[in-house]
């Protein structure tokens, strides 16, 4: 049995705008234009994408970056949540590791 | 094991209560010494002058009225010249505070606590017994200068606040050369201010040790029955570094430590790689051990790759990392380049398997409560 | 006994956590690898990781404690972690304020040899126009010793700098001069073929405690079809080099470093044998570099990436196994990435530093006294792009010279932690922003990382470290010694 005919394709992919943020969509493509570049578009709350692969590629590899692809949007999303949520955290430790005062409170310590 | 507390029977005193007192075996000292001396009374010795006299019979000898006279027996026969001791006249208590050719004296400053720790050797008493601090002054005014080492230990020593301090100050001055620890949870110095006093003392050779169990607080929490310890420990250890105090961490090895045992390491050595020494002590079965034994105890030979894995982890990052309280059969040899043959010289027994051991010389044996109730069961003489 | 608490008495009832800041990147197929901001790892299966997002994690489950213990969530338990990953972001990051420690002096563009893949060298007798003049060098030295670093190491190359050993002499002697007043650990090294060795020039190492770093490729054929020399010898010269200075300055005062070309991508094993042969106690291996032809021929990038990891970890299953069997032998390169993962000491290699290690690490002062961000920038150079060229000694001062747009520029539009998909990537803080490379190849700073060579690269081997540390207690204690040393 042959391989399915390599050829350059074109795949639609959409995602839910309520569950699926642009950015992250963006991002997830991003990591991918190795392999395909992205038309990306909004329609009725449904972010549209077009992936085109850059290269001649069989029916299954298609079908497999496609799957990764949309692993990768949850992932983005997973870190966006993640990034909001840390932020303040972040930030916190920041300061205290780039201050020059002690770590805890804002005083000053002898020898530093 | 040697009796280090006891009741001797009085045959005479003129005092009521408790007072410190230097052992000698000079008979001949000038009068004015032999006023605070405690003579070990030898055949043909004259007892007269000394304040206290210990002797296993006296043969009509003349001592004086003001005397206190103790009888001791053979079990007694370790005490030396220098040696310090606590008498009661009106009891008979002896204890043993100081010896001298001990390499390592600790001065117990109190038995109150605020952890309850499952494997405690010193179980908390909740009475006031700020006696034993005051104690502690005198007794630090009648140690020798030359001596080595000092230790001072709890119950929770730092429960006393500014007056430990002060205590650390007194050594300081009346034992210059003497290089001091310090056993604590910590947890006291997780105010800056506290430990700024602690290092206001300015010692030139001053330590404290202090216990982590586990990089997972919950179980750190659990072995010292506290909640909230960890963070506050961790917290005193980073101040006490801020201020450029030596800390030492322990970690006491049971079953409610072994399975985490490396991945505590792990967190020492990436959180705490500043700390000056990690010490991994085998377990001593006395205080609240033995009642928790069934959920502290077990044998050191199948933990022993364990800990060859902890101290491989310490040995990896380059931090300086001991071994006690551990038989040299029960370990595997990848540890003996930290493995210490003893952190006390008192209470080291041997098993009659141990008799013919080729290695006996540097092993540290077993603690006597170990051969009284347990221990690893597979001791086995090296050929 | 009834007055002791069971564990659950110190758990709180509910799961009720906090996250801290972590990032996480695939690690195979249903794995994640996870770093907090100290950048330590923790491998997670995805649906753990997938609980723990959505606050879904329970407090029993070991997975939890691992994540708390290691800095990935605090709470009502512990709330300690933010001190202590302060401490450990503050402790990785304090060597940036040393500023510059290496310092290239590259004393003559004259060499012997003339290896096909050499960016800079050239046959030359025209010692006027390819040395380094007095006057330059002195300059170069006033710039080194600007720097804030308390340690300064001089590093000589070219061309082969023993051709200007008098010179090197004189930049040794003043810079120890100057040092008098200034009191830096001072370390000196010179990097050369050591074809033009003699006992005169040994002495002068050996009494001034210089440092030799050679070139050895791999066995002799192979090294010397890399390095072609009138008499085609560069082997025998460089192994009998390598044991004069061993019998002058002693064993370890010599390391070697190779060359990885396309015919020495299936020879690893044999490369190491050679290196074990000639007593080395390890081996750097190196990446591939993208300049000269490789730059030329863009083709050749992705299929050599690949080709080169293979190369990396059959040499590095190799070298696993020769330790298993106790022989002492160190893979540097795996060693600079494991400092990174398992401790909070940075390596100050260059071309693994964010920000770039351009300036901030190694400085370039060339033989016509043009001052380089990084040994890279004088290749790129040599090439026809003077991106990175940041001033000349003598015209220039310290200031204008390390505030130049040229290194300023690339430092912080290279960031890696600012620039796109580097920002999210788990492996960010073992990695590094490789502008020189990323402008060669690409001609801009950043390059886009899914296209990147250096990017796959890099990741490929991050996952390859974990994958054998996990699971493989050995291999974890080797790699902790190495990341140690």
């Amino acid at each position: 049995m042959k391989d399915s005919e390599k050829e350059a394709k074109s795949v639609a992919v959409s995602f839910d705008g309520h569950v699926f943020s642009l950015m992250a969509v963006k991002k997830a493509a991003y990591r991918y234009i190795d392999s395909f570049s992205a038309d990306i578009s909004i329609k009725d709350e449904e972010i549209r994408c077009v992936l085109n692969f850059t290269s001649p590629r069989s029916d299954e590899s298609c079908a497999r970056l496609v799957d990764d692809f949309k692993k990768e949007v949850l992932d983005q999303e997973l870190r966006e949540k993640l990034k909001a949520e840390t932020e303040p955290v972040r930030n916190l430790i920041l300061a205290h590791a780039f201050s020059k005062t002690g770590i805890v409170s804002n005083e000053p310590v002898s020898g530093d | 094991m040697l009796k280090l507390h006891g009741n001797l029977p009085v045959l005479n005193s003129s005092t009521r209560d408790s007072y410190l007192v230097t052992v000698t075996t000079n008979a001949n000292l000038p009068p004015v010494l032999k006023r605070n001396r405690a003579l070990l009374l030898q055949p043909n010795q004259d007892p007269k002058g000394y304040k206290v006299i210990l002797a296993k019979e006296l043969e009509g000898k003349v001592f004086d009225a003001d005397s206190d006279v103790f009888q001791v027996s053979d079990d007694y026969d370790y005490l030396i010249e220098g040696d310090i001791i606590r008498l009661d006249p009106s009891s008979g208590s002896f204890n043993s505070l100081y010896r001298r050719n001990s390499p390592h004296n600790t001065i117990l400053l109190t038995e109150q606590c605020n952890h309850y720790c499952l494997m405690c050797s010193q179980p908390p008493k909740d009475v006031d017994d700020s006696w034993l601090l005051q104690e502690a002054f005198e007794l630090i005014s009648l140690i020798p200068t030359d001596t080595e080492a000092l230790g001072f230990s709890g119950g929770e020593p730092t429960l006393y606040g500014d007056r430990l301090i002060d205590l650390l100050h007194h050594t300081k001055r009346s034992l210059p050369n003497t290089a001091i620890d310090i056993l604590s949870n910590g947890r006291a110095f997780k105010e800056l201010e506290f430990a700024k006093k602690y290092a206001a003392v300015e010692h030139p050779d001053m330590l404290i040790g202090i216990p982590i169990y586990s990089d997972d607080p919950v179980r750190h929490d659990y072995v010292v029955q506290s909640r909230g310890a960890f963070d506050d420990t961790i917290k005193g250890v980073l101040n006490l570094k801020k201020v450029k105090q030596k800390v030492e961490i322990r970690i006491v090895i049971h079953k409610q430590t072994i399975d985490r045992l490396v991945k505590t390491c792990e967190f020492i050595a990436r959180n705490l790689l500043f700390v000056d020494h990690v010490a991994l002590m085998g377990l001593e079965i006395t205080g609240f051990t033995r009642p928790n034994l069934d959920v502290l105890w077990i044998d050191p030979y199948e933990y022993k790759d364990i800990l060859s894995e902890a101290v491989a982890v310490l040995n990896g990052y380059g931090m300086n990392a001991s071994v006690y309280n551990h038989q040299l059969c029960t370990v595997n040899p990848d540890v003996i380049g930290n493995y210490r043959k003893s952190i006390s010289d008192w209470k080291n027994e041997y098993l009659d398997e141990c008799i013919s051991c080729t290695k006996s010389g540097d092993c540290g044996g077993l603690f006597s409560s170990a051969k009284m109730y347990k221990h690893s069961k597979y001791i086995k003489a090296f050929t | 006994m009834s007055q002791f608490q069971a564990i659950e008495f110190y758990k709180t009832p509910q799961p009720s956590y906090r996250l801290l800041p972590f990032r996480f990147t695939t690690l195979d197929q249903d794995q994640y690898v996870l770093t907090n901001m100290a950048g330590e790892y923790l491998v997670s299966a995805r649906d753990k990781l997938s609980d723990l997002l959505q606050h879904k994690l329970s407090n029993n489950d070991p997975t939890y404690i691992e994540l708390r213990a290691r800095h990935f969530l605090i709470d009502d338990n512990s709330s300690i972690a933010p001190e202590l990953l302060s401490i450990k972001l503050r402790t990785r990051y304090d060597r940036l304020a040393e500023f510059t420690g290496l310092h290239i002096f590259v004393v003559t563009l004259r060499c012997e040899h003339s290896c096909p893949y050499c960016q800079v060298s050239r046959q030359s007798e025209d010692k006027l126009r390819y040395d380094m003049s007095s006057e330059i060098a002195t300059g170069a030295i006033d710039l080194a010793f600007r720097s804030p670093s308390p340690n300064i190491k001089i590093e000589f190359q070219g061309g082969e700098p023993l051709l200007n050993f008098d010179l090197i002499k004189f930049i040794v002697l003043e810079a120890k001069k100057k040092n008098q007043q200034r009191g830096k650990n001072l370390a000196f090294v010179i990097a050369t073929n050591l074809a033009l060795v003699n006992d005169d020039i040994l002495k002068f190492c050996r009494d001034h405690s210089i440092l030799i770093s050679t070139s050895l490729d791999g066995p002799k054929d192979l090294h010397n079809a890399n390095r072609p020399r009138p008499g085609g010898n560069s082997y025998e010269k460089t192994v009998e080099g390598v044991n004069l200075v061993r019998q002058m300055l002693g064993r370890d005062q010599v390391s070697a470093l190779m060359t990885t070309t396309e015919a020495s991508l299936n020879r690893v094993k044999e490369i190491i044998d050679e290196y074990l042969a000639q007593d080395f106690n390890g081996i750097f291996l190196r990446p591939l570099s993208p300049y000269g032809f490789a730059i030329k021929t863009k083709s050749y990038r992705a299929y050599n990436a690949k080709r080169w990891l293979d190369f990396y970890k059959e040499g590095l299953e190799y070298i696993i196994e020769l330790n298993r069997q106790n022989i002492n032998f160190m893979e540097y390169y795996a060693a600079t990435v494991l400092k990174k993962m398992l401790t909070s000491e940075d390596p100050g290699y260059v071309d693994l530093m964010s920000p770039s290690g351009i300036g901030i690490g190694a400085v370039v002062y060339n033989y016509d006294g043009s001052v380089y961000a990084s040994d890279e920038s004088r290749m790129l150079a040599e090439m026809g792009e003077e991106k990175f060229k940041l001033g000349k000694v003598l015209e220039n001062s310290y200031e204008q010279i390390f505030t130049s747009p040229n290194l300023l520029d690339p430092l912080e539009e290279s960031f890696a932690y600012s620039a796109p998909m580097c920002n999210d990537c788990a492996f960010e803080p073992y990695c590094g922003a490789d502008p020189v490379f990323h402008y060669a190849l690409y001609k801009d700073y950043v390059g886009r990382k899914p296209e990147s060579e250096f990017c796959s690269r890099n990741m490929e081997t991050f996952r390859f470290l974990i994958r054998k540390m996990e699971g493989d207690r050995f291999v974890r204690q080797l790699f902790t010694k190495w990341a140690n040393s």
